[in-house]
Formats: structure tokens, C-alpha cells, sequence
């Protein structure tokens, strides 16, 4: 080695604490060292002759540089050992300025010897660098904008003018970024979208700029000039068919807070943010389902009604409760609800009461509703067998989708167990009746009486011209009692005892009752047991005897607490052991004590029987409502029909049985819970299995395909106030012991609109349909799915931008809490002619124009506290300028004070805007904030003390506006990541060097403008634009790129082909061969050169160039 | 305590003042730009820490780790990016892997686990970054010189 070592001394910032000319001393002992120099600036011209006379006059073919980081001047040294022709790698770095010089100043003397180790290490290093090859990459001729903003734009328009195709990808519906929401911009107080509008109406129409709205960059790989990008373009949900009426907006029920107008006003889930957007197309803003919506088993879009309820739209609400629920009004009052046990509105405080607005809807809309006869419109017949809610839904759709559908009921009443199970003090007879008779007047035809096996079997049906079936027949009968006793006089079992009360056969019970069980059939039994003591004139007397405790209880809550008001007992860890009787009749019932044990297949703890303890409690009725069973008698000898552990044996996908054109349902083939709106959601989904199989083909769907589901975001969570849920009316609880009214009232209108408007929302949209409806150019696309694409393009632009800083941050201000404080972006929108008060600054707590008006400056900027940023936002006193000087314009009288910290004008005609706002009679204080209070009457008390006097004030204000700072952008954050681009302070992206590559990134290719990069003003913003565009046409120009030195490569002769490098390698670049004997393969294109891989591998094959073992051990160990 | 312990405990007294060394592989990334904008700032660091410039933390394996402490080092760290953020996805938590195996094998042989230790931080964060070379200095000088056979 000939090496040539040459110290920097960086105009006094090394030489200033390193004795170097002691330095070189040292160095010129070290083995192969042959020459030491120093230079006042080895970076520059003068310094880089010294290395190229140094090279020719010494013969030298290493060089070692110590000078300032390597993440500094590296390339300027590399660049001149490539064109001196010793490669680019034949360089080694000293850090004794950053890494010595800056860090030590205050002990030169250690400084000195770790100075001395820094340059033997380098030189130790450079021993072992050795020339690295590399290849040429192809370029693109095309490049990506990412992010649609004014800089986006303005360098999409360039690059197009330049010849190179544009991709221009925005995450946001429409290009236009912040200054979209601009009302004007400074200093010439000329209308924001007046500039921006041409600009996007260019992109829009220049035919090289492929917008992409809507979408966010996942992944970019690959070299410079040959970057590949994938894109995932999120739904609009609109089709290209979108005229742009705007009658979608006013039909859609679901209100949020409008992100473009920055929460000062509301937009609809379908939404254009304005009226200029490109695209001009508007979009629905659809998160998913709702939780309510995937809790329920027939997908009744339950924030739908809800929405609709809120706008007093009850007609269309009972649209969507009744499309896939025949008995809206029955499910109002009997359903177990899991929607509002999915219902995110129970995390601020309550759920929604869903069932109690869906009977709200039902009870007040069902009763007009009169069905026609749905046209017969296929030859096909279709049998259902049972007319519960599984056989009536079924028969309902099967009708709608024009089939001569015939019902089959063996009970002389239809309605199955809403009829024959459920008491009327949950649910009246003739609200289950209306909504029965909403399903024949379709045309369903009702055969009351017939009992399958005896009166008809399946095959008869069949070969009566019957195309299908669907058996649909329940659970009809209680399960087997096999306690001694059973069969005594008094005993009941609840299924039959329940039934014969329903359908109006006597029944009576003795004095004390008791019940086994904890579902809802065991307490429709005790209250029924209650309400016939009652009736008869005696005391109530009923005990529930069940074998867990309260928790695992099946039945609902308010079942629960309303049997408990009635007066039941509940005896809990008890199991029955013997009915003892007297004179063959019941007189006690002996009880087996048990304890939890560990839970079972349902999850819930199992009861253990506690040895030797039982207990006895007196009893002359005991009604046994431990489960049911299916009467399957009349499934004897048909073909094809198999019954599997109590259920009829299905097709999961289909609901068929192993025969052909039989399908089945609901309790008797559960594929959910045994609960009514299970048994819905099995009728709808069989009939639409029916008439697949009836048409030979896949028609409809069967079951509703998985949707993600949406919650609300934090930010909508802490928005909301609490409010808990609006209470119900309930008959009193001892008076309705003695009655068969319904104990559960409904709500009144205004109570149900309230209770309605407490929904968060969470999925925006809540697949109501309304705008499908209202639509006439029949643009609305519900069914729309995300899309892939993947791009090829030769250069990256990054224009994601800045948002505001979030001055909820900063507490004492009071944004967020106090409705009057408001931001400068907020006031922006307010001041817009275009904006949601059409230019009026309206203050947000009663809509007056404010007299007087406090603007605090550096909010969340020049601030280092925990809360704020360190760097001044630049744009705010102008901005805040800006605004008040519109006031003044605008309202005369208004007296608008600016509090600034330092007052910040640089800039052409900035400071003299702002003289000329003085002028004007805005009031500047030079001020700082203590505290904002907000009064009675919702104006502000703000404290702060004026900096040039000293002294401290209180004032009051009508509105106070805070210039929030600005940051990176979410965006502006997730492609750095996505592109592994470094982000500084307050997150804006590190650019290559501050002052010399101002618009390079660490990463060759990729470029930056905008506030992505650091806050600006509109002007900066778009010559950084040009500036990037510049730098993408020069480097496409350049015909190829030079593929990276520092990359990994494999021994063949050591490699094992264990696979270990392609299993961690991050880029996907290293793959093993096929064949034989694979070894690894390294894709130089896509290779970052982070040596993972390197590290990983066990058998010392890969190495990474520029960073082998030698050279890093080298520099480690000196 | 041991006699192995009680002995470096007196080579401590005896070699007290000798200024230890500690090794640090800064990634690219993050670690070595939070570096430079340390000695930018002026801020002070012990002299004690050496730095290696290393692509990704991923790079660094426990050969280096070990190494360092077989030449001469008293201690050794790395320093990459936050969990999560790192340029290669997922350099940095294949050095916590690494920096854990190294603690394991020190520990195998009676030699302080905390001799090696691993910190991350972002490009920007500068404070971070001397907080990492100040604790590894104070638990390395607290520690004896590290004895070699």
C-alpha cells in the first residue's frame, strides 16, 4: 500500500484544537503511509490539487481523508479518487471534526490522542478497501410525484414540459393540497384558488400527468433510474359517470366533521372538498362496515337507520331496518342485540340503544306499509316448512325474487316461537301479526295446521311439483328430564308450557314455582309463572334454580333485571338432583350445591357439584327449561336428510342438505346461535341459496362477504361529549306482575332522534343507500374494492407537505376545549368566499362576527418545550398579516390585535405588507401568553404580558386565533418510511445538503420540495419545485446511472446455500439459485447495501462492499 | 464477591485514571447523522468513544462485538434507529439479536454483560444520541479495565 494521508484544517475548526502538523507526525509513522499534507480546506480546489499532485508525484493508491464526516464531504473525496482513477473505494475517512474536533474542544489533549487513533484506524482501514465494481443502470424516462399539492403539481408541470411522463399520486380526493383551503395568500392579497385553479385544471388536461387520486405509494424498490413503485388506490366508491350535480349530498343521512374545512364545518359521507377539485368526481367516504353492522347476522346496516332516524327520515330508516329483517318491530323488542354489544359508542360511555330505535322506526312506519303482490316471475314452486322467523323470512324473499313460495306450519298459528315462545308482555300478538301479514300479502301462501310426517312428507312435497325445500321447523320440544321425579304430577317442561299459554290453552301453576334453567325461555317461563299466580289472585312465588352463577347466565340483562324487579329469586350453583313428591304430586325439589370449576367448550366455567352438599326447597310446580330438541320424526325414510348431534346435516356454504333442492335452517340448522335474528339471517341467506340452485347458477351471494370493520378514530372518540343513552319507559314493576301489557315502552320521537344522533358514525358511510337513490347519473358504485398497480419510473419527487401543529398540545391556549379559539388555517377557511359561511367570520360558539380579535403567534413553533417545535414556522406572522388586515377590509370596526414573539418578515414586499397592515390599524403587540379563559357568554379572557413594557394585561376578546406551526405531513412521515428517506427535526425530510443539494435526499433519485422539506411560503414552495424538476431532468438526461458500490455479494466457493441471506434480506435481493447445488445470487439493482445479510450468513460468503470484516475489524481494533 | 471480581476491583485502583475505550458502530441512517449533528451543536462527549461508521445496525455482527473486546475495548455499542423506523426495516432488530447473544456469551464466561449494550434514536435527535455515549461511558468507566488473558 502507498498511502497518502491528508488533514483538514477546516478554516480553523479542526486546527483550532488538533495540533495537526503532530498529527501528521504520528500518521507518517504508520506502515505505508507516504506522504502527509494539510490544507486550510482539503474540499476545496487548492486541496483537491494537493491530492492529484500528492497521487502523480507519490505513486499513491490510497488516500485517507481527515477532514469532517464522512456524511459531509464523503462523495467530494470519492469523486476525486474515481477521476484520478483509483476508485471511488480507495478512500478512507478520519472524522476529526464531528467526531473529534467539535466534541473535544474542551480537552485538546485527549482530543490529540483519540486524534491520532481516529487516523490509524483509517489508515488501518484503508489497507484492506479495494476497488469495487460497477455496473449501469437503465433509465426511465418517467418520474413520480408524490403528493398533489402546489409543489406536486407545479413539478408534475414541469417534468411534462420537459417530455417525461408523470405519475402524480394524492392520497386525498382531489390535487390542490393546503392551499386549496387558502381564502387569500400575502403579500399581494390575491385569491388563493384563483392562482391554483389554472394550475390544476393544467394537470388535469396536460396528457403526460397521470393523476392517481386516492392513493397511497406501499412500496418503492429498486435502483435510481429503475425504481419500482407500488400503489394502492383506495375505493371512491363513484364512478367516472359523476356529473357533479351534487344531489347525492343532500340525500345522504351521515354527517361528520369536514377535514378540508379543517372541523369548521360538516360535510356528508359523499363529498367533494370543492367545487374546483381534480377530479371533479365526488367520493364516499366508507371505512368498512360498522361493528353493528358485522355483529349482526343478517348485516343490518344498523348506523344506516340510525342516521336516517337522526335527519327524521323514518321512512327510509324502516327501508333499511325491514330490507333484510321481515320483523323490524319483532327484533326491536325481543333481538339479543349483538350490535350493541359490538356498538364502539359503550368506549365514551354508552352503546346505542339500536333495538329500542329500530322498534322506534318499525312501530311508527311498519303500520303504513302495505305490501302488493310481488309478480310471480319464475315456474318454479318452493316449500317451506315452519313458519317461524327462519321459514317467513325465506318465504318473504323467495316471493320478492318472484317465486310461488308456499308455507307449511303444523301449528294452527304462524310466527313459530315469536308466536308460540315469546309471552305478550315482550311481545304483543298483533305487532308479530302485522308483520306476518306484510309477508302473505306478498303472495306467500300460508297452509296453517299441516304437520310434516303425518299431514305431508318431504318426498310427497317433491313430487307435488315442489322444485325446493326448506326445512325450517325448529327446536319443538323441551330436552329429556332424567332426574328421579320427572314424571311427577306439577312438573312442566317449558317449551310445551309456554306454548300452550301462547296459543291460549289453560294453564295454571301451584303456589311456589320453581325453574331451571338461565335462558330466555327459563325466565319467559318465571315471568309468565309470575304473572299467572298474580292473575289468579295468590302472591307470586317463583324461584329460579340455576347452576352457574349470574355472569355465565344466557339470558339478557335487562331480561334479568326485569324478572328480579317482578320479585323472582334466583338460587345460583344449584343443579337438580330428585323431585321429591306426595300423592304423586310435587312437593319439594332437592338441589345438588356446586362450585365453578374450569371453563368449557362454550368458554363458560363448568359447574362442579360440591361433594355432600344439597339443599331442599319446598316446590308444587317445577318447570325444567334446560334446552331443546328437534322433533325429527318426520325425516324417517327421506333420502338424503341426515340428522348430526340434533341438527339437520348441511352444506355450511349453501345450507343444502346431502339431498338436492332440500335446504335447511334456522334452530333445526344452526349455524350460528339459536337466536331469532339468526334464524332471519339463515332464511335469507337459504332463499338466496335457493335461487342460485333453482337458476344453475351463482346469482346472489350467500353469505355477505367479510368486511374490515371500521371504528371511529381517536380524534372522533375525543370529540364526543358524553352523553349517556336515553332511557326507556317501563311499566311500573309491581303493578305489570299482575298484567300481560308490554313492559317495555318505546321511545317518542324527539327521544328517538336524540338517542339516534348519539351514533359516532363509525364507518362514515353507513351503506344506507340513499345516494344510490338519488343519483340520476347512477355513478354510485358501492362494490368497488382497493387496486394495485405497480409503476416503473426513473426518478422520485417528494411534495407530501406539512399540516398544521395540533394546538390541543399546548393546554393553557384552550383549543379544542374553549369553542372561540380557533387556528389561522381554520380562519382561512372562515375568510374563503368558497368556504362554508361564504367569506363571513363567523365565530364558531353562536355564528356572530367577532368586534375584537386576539392572534397569538408561534403556537407549537420557536418553542422548546416538550409540547412545541424548536423552529420557526416562517410563514405565520405574515399569514396571521394576512388575515388580519382581510378583517379590516372586511369589517372596518373590528379591532384585531396580532401577539407576536419576534415580528418575522423577510422576503420581496414582505416588510413592507406588513408596514402597510399597521397602516391599516392592526394592533402588534409584542407579547407573551399565560393563559386563555373562557367566560360565561363563550368570550375569552386572555393573560399575556407585553415584552416591551413589562407589563402584564388581561383583556377580553371575541375570538381568539392561534398561528399553529407547521409540521411533516402523515404523508410526509409515511413515505420517508416507505422510501427510507431520513426525517429531522418536527419531521420534515433531511435534504442531501443544506445548502448545496437542497432538494437531493439521502437517497440517490429521490428528490424533495415543498413543506415537505421545511416550512415555506407559497412562493419557496414552487421554485423548490422547479428546482427538484431541474434535478430530475438532468438526471434523466444523463442516459444511466451507476449501480451502487456498496452492495453485498456471495463466494461461490464458500456459500452453502443455506438460505439465510434471502430469508432476512429486507429488498428481497438476495435469492437462492435453483438447481443442484443453489448458492445465493445478489440482484445488484435492488441491493440497498445494508449488509444484513453479511452478518447473517455462517459461512463467511457474503460480503458487502466497502464494508467487508476486514475493514471494519480494522478500523475496531486499533 | 468473587476473586475474579475482587482482583478487577483492585486493578481498578491501581490503573485508576486510565481512560477506558469504548467502540460504537453508528449506522448511516440514524446514529451517525445524530453524530454529526452532535459535534455540529458543540456538544460535548466523552473521549472515551470510537466510532465506526456502519451502513445499517444489521451489518454489525458479534465477531465485531467481540472483536472490539478481544483488542483492547472495554466496552462496545450500537447505536441505530428507533424500533420501527429503521432504513432497512429491520437492521436494528437484528442487532438487538446480536447484542443479545454477545451479553449471553460474555456472561458465559464471567465478562459483564453490560459491556456490550445496543441504543437507538432518530437522525434528529441529538440529545438522545449524546445520553447513549454519556451512559455507556459512565457504565464502562464504572466498570474495571476489561482484563484479557
Amino acid at each position: 500500500m502507498r498511502c497518502g494521508v491528508f488533514l483538514c484544517e477546516c478554516g480553523g475548526n479542526i486546527s483550532g484544537v488538533l495540533d495537526l502538523d503532530l498529527l501528521g507526525d504520528s500518521a507518517r509513522g504508520h506502515d505505508g503511509v507516504v506522504s502527509v499534507s494539510r490544507n486550510q480546506f482539503m474540499c476545496g480546489t487548492e486541496g483537491r490539487r494537493m491530492i492529484e499532485q500528492a497521487v502523480e508525484d507519490r505513486g499513491l493508491d490510497r488516500i485517507v481523508i481527515g477532514a469532517c464526516s464522512r456524511r459531509f464531504q464523503g462523495p467530494t473525496f470519492e469523486r476525486i479518487s474515481r477521476e484520478l482513477g483509483l476508485g471511488e473505494n480507495a478512500v478512507a475517512f478520519a472524522n476529526l471534526r464531528e467526531g473529534c474536533s467539535f466534541v473535544h474542544r474542551n480537552e485538546p489533549a485527549k482530543a490529540q490522542k483519540k486524534a491520532e487513533k481516529i487516523v490509524s484506524a483509517a489508515v488501518a482501514r484503508a489497507r484492506f478497501q479495494s476497488d469495487l465494481p460497477r455496473g449501469r443502470t437503465f433509465l426511465h424516462r418517467s418520474a413520480l410525484v408524490v403528493g398533489g399539492g402546489i409543489a406536486g403539481i407545479t413539478a408534475a408541470e414541469e417534468l411534462a414540459g420537459a417530455g417525461i411522463d408523470v405519475y402524480l399520486v394524492e392520497r386525498e380526493q382531489s390535487l390542490g393540497g393546503y392551499m386549496a383551503r387558502l381564502s387569500k395568500t400575502f403579500p399581494t392579497e390575491d385569491c388563493a384558488m384563483c392562482s391554483l385553479a389554472p394550475q390544476l385544471t393544467g394537470a388535469a388536461l396536460e396528457p403526460r400527468v397521470h393523476i392517481h387520486t386516492l392513493t397511497d405509494v406501499t412500496e418503492i424498490s429498486g435502483p435510481p433510474g429503475e425504481f419500482r413503485v407500488k400503489l394502492r388506490q383506495r375505493p371512491r366508491f363513484v364512478s367516472e359517470a359523476c356529473v357533479g350535480c351534487d344531489d347525492c349530498t343532500p340525500a345522504c343521512p351521515v354527517s361528520v366533521s369536514s377535514e378540508f374545512d379543517l372541523g369548521v364545518a360538516k360535510r356528508k359521507a359523499i363529498s367533494r372538498p370543492f367545487a374546483n377539485a381534480v377530479p371533479s368526481l365526488y367520493a364516499i367516504d366508507k371505512r368498512g362496515s360498522a361493528p353493528c353492522k358485522t355483529a349482526c347476522p343478517a348485516n343490518t346496516s344498523a348506523q344506516g337507520y340510525l342516521a336516517l332516524v337522526a335527519e327524521r327520515r323514518f321512512d327510509e330508516a324502516y327501508r333499511v331496518a325491514s330490507e333484510p329483517n321481515p320483523f323490524p318491530s319483532v327484533c326491536g323488542r325481543i333481538c339479543t342485540h349483538p350490535c350493541e354489544s359490538a356498538c364502539a359508542r359503550a368506549e365514551v360511555d354508552q352503546a346505542v340503544a339500536i333495538a329500542a330505535l329500530k322498534r322506534f322506526v318499525a312501530d311508527r312506519v311498519g303500520p303504513e306499509i302495505v305490501s302488493e303482490r310481488a309478480p310471480i316471475i319464475h315456474s318454479e314452486k318452493v316449500a317451506v316448512v315452519g313458519a317461524g322467523p327462519a321459514g317467513l323470512t325465506c318465504a318473504r324473499d323467495l316471493a320478492k325474487l318472484g317465486y310461488k313460495t308456499t308455507v307449511f306450519e303444523a301449528l294452527p298459528v304462524a310466527g313459530g316461537m315469536l308466536k308460540a315462545g315469546i309471552p305478550d308482555y315482550r311481545l304483543p300478538k298483533d305487532v308479530l301479526g302485522r308483520e306476518i301479514d306484510q309477508v302473505t300479502a306478498l303472495g306467500v301462501e300460508l297452509r296453517l295446521g299441516k304437520r310434516a310426517g303425518s299431514d305431508f312428507t318431504i318426498d310427497g312435497l317433491l313430487e307435488d311439483g315442489y322444485n325446493a325445500a326448506f326445512l325450517a321447523v325448529g327446536l319443538q320440544k323441551s330436552s329429556e328430564v332424567e332426574i328421579p321425579g320427572a314424571e311427577l304430577e306439577g312438573t312442566e317442561r317449558a317449551v310445551e308450557f309456554l306454548r300452550r299459554m301462547n296459543l291460549g290453552e289453560p294453564v295454571s301453576v301451584g303456589d311456589r314455582v320453581v325453574v331451571i334453567g338461565g335462558g330466555d325461555v327459563a325466565l319467559d317461563a318465571a315471568r309468565s309463572a309470575i304473572r299467572l299466580q298474580k292473575l289468579s289472585g295468590r302472591e307470586s312465588k317463583v324461584t329460579l334454580a340455576y347452576r352457574r352463577t349470574r355472569e355465565e347466565m344466557p339470558a339478557l340483562d335487562e331480561e334479568i333485571e326485569q324478572a328480579v324487579d317482578e320479585g323472582l329469586e334466583i338460587e345460583f350453583l344449584v343443579a337438580p338432583l330428585e323431585i321429591v313428591g306426595k300423592n304423586g304430586r310435587v312437593s319439594a325439589l332437592k338441589l345438588q350445591r356446586c362450585e365453578l370449576g374450569e371453563p368449557d367448550a362454550s368458554g363458560r366455567r363448568r359447574p362442579v357439584p360440591i361433594k355432600g352438599k344439597t339443599t331442599e326447597i319446598e316446590a308444587d310446580t317445577v318447570v325444567f327449561a334446560i334446552g331443546q330438541d328437534m322433533v325429527c320424526d318426520f325425516l324417517e325414510g327421506c333420502e338424503g336428510v341426515s340428522v348430526e348431534k340434533g341438527q339437520i346435516r348441511i352444506d355450511r356454504e349453501t345450507l343444502m342438505t346431502d339431498r338436492a333442492g332440500v335446504f335447511a335452517g334456522g334452530d333445526a340448522a344452526a349455524t350460528g346461535g339459536w337466536t331469532a335474528i339468526e334464524a332471519i339471517a339463515a332464511g335469507a341467506r337459504a332463499a338466496r341459496s335457493i335461487h342460485n340452485h333453482l337458476r344453475g347458477e351463482t346469482l346472489l351471494q350467500v353469505w355477505e362477504p367479510e368486511a374490515t370493520e371500521a371504528r371511529p378514530t381517536a380524534e372522533e372518540f375525543s370529540r364526543r361529549d358524553v352523553g349517556r343513552r336515553i332511557p326507556i319507559t317501563v311499566l311500573d314493576k309491581v303493578e305489570r306482575r299482575g298484567s300481560w301489557d308490554e313492559v317495555v315502552g318505546g321511545y317518542s320521537e324527539e327521544d328517538a332522534v336524540a338517542e339516534a344522533s348519539r351514533c359516532l358514525a363509525c364507518a362514515v358511510c353507513s351503506e344506507c343507500e340513499a345516494c344510490v337513490e338519488a343519483c340520476p347519473a347512477g355513478a354510485i358504485e358501492l362494490d368497488q374494492q382497493e387496486e394495485f398497480e405497480e409503476l416503473a419510473v426513473g426518478a422520485i419527487v417528494v411534495t407530501t407537505g406539512h399540516k398544521e401543529f395540533d394546538a390541543k398540545r399546548k393546554t393553557p391556549l384552550g383549543f379544542g376545549r374553549f369553542s372561540n379559539v380557533v387556528t389561522q388555517s381554520q380562519v382561512a377557511r372562515l375568510l374563503s368566499p368558497s368556504g362554508p359561511t361564504a367569506g363571513e367570520l363567523e365565530r364558531p360558539s353562536d355564528g356572530a362576527v367577532p368586534k375584537k380579535i386576539f392572534m397569538l403567534q408561534c403556537v407549537g413553533s420557536r418553542d422548546c418545550t416538550a409540547s412545541g417545535n424548536e423552529h420557526c414556522s416562517a410563514i405565520c406572522c405574515l399569514f396571521s398579516t394576512l388575515h388580519a388586515s382581510l378583517i379590516k377590509q372586511h369589517y372596518p370596526d373590528a379591532d384585531v390585535t396580532i401577539g407576536y414573539t419576534d415580528l418575522r418578515a423577510p422576503g420581496k414586499a414582505h416588510e413592507e405588507y406588513y408596514r402597510l397592515v399597521q397602516e391599516r390599524g392592526v394592533r402588534y403587540v409584542r407579547s407573551r401568553v399565560g393563559e386563555v379563559m373562557e367566560e360565561p357568554d363563550k368570550s375569552l379572557r386572555v393573560r399575556f404580558e407585553d415584552t416591551v413594557t413589562g407589563r402584564k394585561n388581561e383583556e377580553l376578546f371575541d375570538l381568539v386565533v392561534l398561528a399553529a406551526g407547521l409540521e411533516a405531513s402523515n404523508g410526509t412521515t409515511e413515505i420517508a418510511h416507505v422510501a427510507g428517506l431520513q426525517q429531522g427535526a418536527a419531521g420534515f425530510i433531511k435534504e442531501y445538503h443544506p445548502k448545496l443539494k437542497p432538494v437531493d435526499t439521502q437517497r440517490a433519485g429521490i428528490f424533495v420540495a415543498g413543506t415537505a422539506q421545511g416550512p415555506k411560503n407559497i412562493p419557496d414552495t414552487i421554485a423548490q419545485a422547479k428546482a427538484a424538476a431541474a434535478r430530475v431532468v438532468s438526471m434523466l438526461s444523463a442516459g444511466f446511472v451507476l449501480t451502487p458500490a456498496q452492495i453485498a455479494s456471495s463466494d461461490l466457493e464458500q456459500c452453502i446455500g443455506c438460505g439465510i441471506c434471502e430469508s432476512v434480506c429486507p429488498q428481497g435481493a438476495v435469492k437462492l439459485s435453483t438447481g443442484e447445488s443453489p448458492h445465493s445470487v445478489v440482484d445488484a439493482n435492488s441491493c440497498r447495501g445494508c449488509g444484513i445479510c453479511v452478518a447473517e450468513c455462517p459461512s463467511g460468503a457474503m460480503s458487502l462492499g466497502g464494508f467487508s470484516d476486514e475493514e471494519i475489524l480494522a478500523e475496531v481494533m486499533v | 464477591m468473587t476473586s475474579a471480581a475482587a482482583e478487577n476491583t483492585q486493578v481498578a485502583e491501581t490503573e485508576d485514571g486510565v481512560e477506558r475505550k469504548i467502540v460504537a458502530f453508528f449506522c448511516r441512517e440514524c446514529a451517525y447523522a445524530a453524530a454529526d449533528a452532535t459535534g455540529n451543536a458543540r456538544v460535548s462527549l466523552p473521549t472515551t468513544i470510537r466510532s465506526v461508521l456502519v451502513p445499517c445496525t444489521g451489518r454489525v455482527s458479534p465477531l465485531h462485538l467481540l472483536s472490539a473486546l478481544a483488542d483492547g475495548a472495554d466496552g462496545a455499542y450500537v447505536a441505530g434507529c428507533l424500533e420501527g423506523q429503521c432504513h432497512y426495516r429491520e437492521g436494528n432488530l437484528h442487532a438487538l439479536d446480536r447484542i443479545e447473544f454477545a451479553q449471553a456469551l460474555l456472561e458465559s464466561v464471567g465478562v459483564e454483560p453490560e459491556r456490550v449494550q445496543m441504543f437507538t434514536m432518530s437522525a434528529a435527535d441529538a440529545p438522545r444520541f449524546v445520553a447513549a455515549a454519556r451512559k455507556m461511558d459512565e457504565t464502562i468507566s464504572n466498570l474495571p479495565p476489561l482484563k484479557r488473558n
